[in-house]
């Protein structure tokens, strides 16, 4: 007998079980976390009553002047993490430990950023009183989603070439646009105060 | 293999948001005997608790924070019965500041304790005395003596922005201290001293705090006691 006798029914192989569709599960969790992260950040600004005010750090005469600083520490880490993506991608000569570079100063970046966006929403919210504002409090929680997002497509592998860098480079424009539409202003405002 | 560094990444920013949150609502609560008010070295807890409420929601006014003073921490403002001057109160964990004036050169800080059925007894200086009584949680009654002179007066819960801010600022070598009552309607009523002379101040951006004061921008701040 040369016949398999199940060779009828088989038909097409079934794929293994977890790389169905390699491409849905990869980018759909990624996409839905971050529209999570955006959405419930906005909704918890907007919902929340803000309380004006919260805890300030010794040594600065506003919350404002902690956050800029915070912020701008965050943007300068952010301009690393430009600098060191390039090199990884070998758009720049770069020193071997230019990957840890990266990790790390977006770590830094990220975890100075975060409790300027606590500030933000729990003493402030999400306001629309004018356009600065709202392009603020939009981008705020934008950046968050769009970070998550970077992280969890960071843990894929085998995707497009394009995609990280498209993504790195919205997180950083996205923050980018959240520092000039607070930090800067703020320093224009008042002075380039501590 | 997956890599674990981008998520540890984020539940770290996550767990620090939260240890934030928890600090924010724990000191937001103080009052006189909690002890979380000086909690780490470096962080000066500082105007921790809520201003009263912030964007006009047709729900009923939620309550700004667990308060385990004995009034309801919101803030005040109103005007004088004989409608020339102004008076702000800010409560906050049991304690009170007030702030009274008439927009062109007489103005009084107060502080004080509030009692736990609502009257409190503020006192500032050049012997000014303000008593009052708080009433449902909706408004302040009572009188202020500022001057040497008596004034009754009325002030309603005033949700943001209107309230009591002030903002203190050196420019060009003279010491400057603004008051401001930003009444419910947005009609503001403050005084600015100069050196201790005081004068009627400009307005400021309700929204954001900011004033301009002899060409200089400087950003006034809501007050609480």
């Amino acid at each position: 007998m040369t016949v398999d006798p199940n060779a009828a029914t088989q038909g097409f192989p079934t794929p293994p079980p977890g790389h169905g569709r390699p491409g849905a599960t990869r980018y759909l969790v990624p996409a839905l976390v971050a529209a999570a992260v955006a959405v419930g950040l906005g909704v918890y600004g907007k919902v929340h009553d803000p309380t004006g005010t919260a805890f300030n750090l010794a040594g600065f005469s506003s919350t404002g002047a902690v956050k800029s600083w915070l912020a701008t520490t965050a943007f300068f880490f952010a301009l690393v993490q430009l600098v060191s993506a390039l090199m990884l991608y070998g758009k720049l000569p770069g020193p071997a430990w230019a990957a840890a570079l990266h990790r790390w100063s977006g770590r830094i970046a990220f975890l100075v950023a975060v409790p300027v966006a606590v500030h933000c929403l729990y003493a402030l919210g999400y306001q629309t009183y004018s356009t600065r504002v709202m392009w603020h409090s939009l981008l705020g929680c934008f950046f968050f989603g769009a970070f998550s997002a970077k992280m969890l497509l960071l843990r894929s592998e085998r995707l497009p070439g394009w995609l990280l860098p498209v993504i790195g480079g919205l997180v950083f424009a996205v923050l980018t646009a959240v520092w000039l539409t607070s930090a800067f202003w703020f320093f224009r405002t008042f002075g380039v105060t501590t | 293999m997956k890599r674990p560094g981008p998520l540890l990444t984020l539940l770290a920013g996550l767990v620090f948001a939260v240890f934030l949150l928890v600090l924010n609502a724990t000191t937001g609560t103080k009052n006189a005997s909690n002890p979380y008010r000086q909690a780490s070295p470096g962080v000066s807890v500082s105007a921790t608790a809520p201003t009263a409420t912030a964007s006009p929601s047709p729900s009923p006014p939620p309550s700004p924070s667990p308060s385990r003073g004995a009034v309801t921490n919101a803030d005040y403002a109103g005007r004088t019965d004989d409608g020339s001057s102004a008076v702000a109160v800010s409560l906050r964990g049991g304690r009170a500041i007030a702030y009274f004036c008439d927009g062109h050169d007489k103005e009084s800080w107060l502080k004080g304790d509030v009692e736990a059925d609502g009257t409190m007894k503020l006192t500032g200086g050049n012997g000014d005395e303000l008593n009052g009584t708080l009433e449902d949680d909706k408004l302040i009654r009572g009188t202020a003596d500022v001057g040497g002179q008596r004034y009754a007066f009325t002030a309603d819960r005033a949700v943001k922005p209107s309230g009591l801010y002030r903002a203190t600022a050196t420019v060009r070598g003279a010491k400057i201290d603004g008051g401001w009552i930003v009444l419910p309607g947005g009609k503001q009523v403050g005084v600015v001293e100069r050196d201790g002379t005081p004068s009627a101040a400009p307005e400021i951006d309700p929204e954001t705090g900011a004033v301009t004061i002899d060409g200089q921008k400087i950003v006034a701040r809501p007050v609480t006691p």
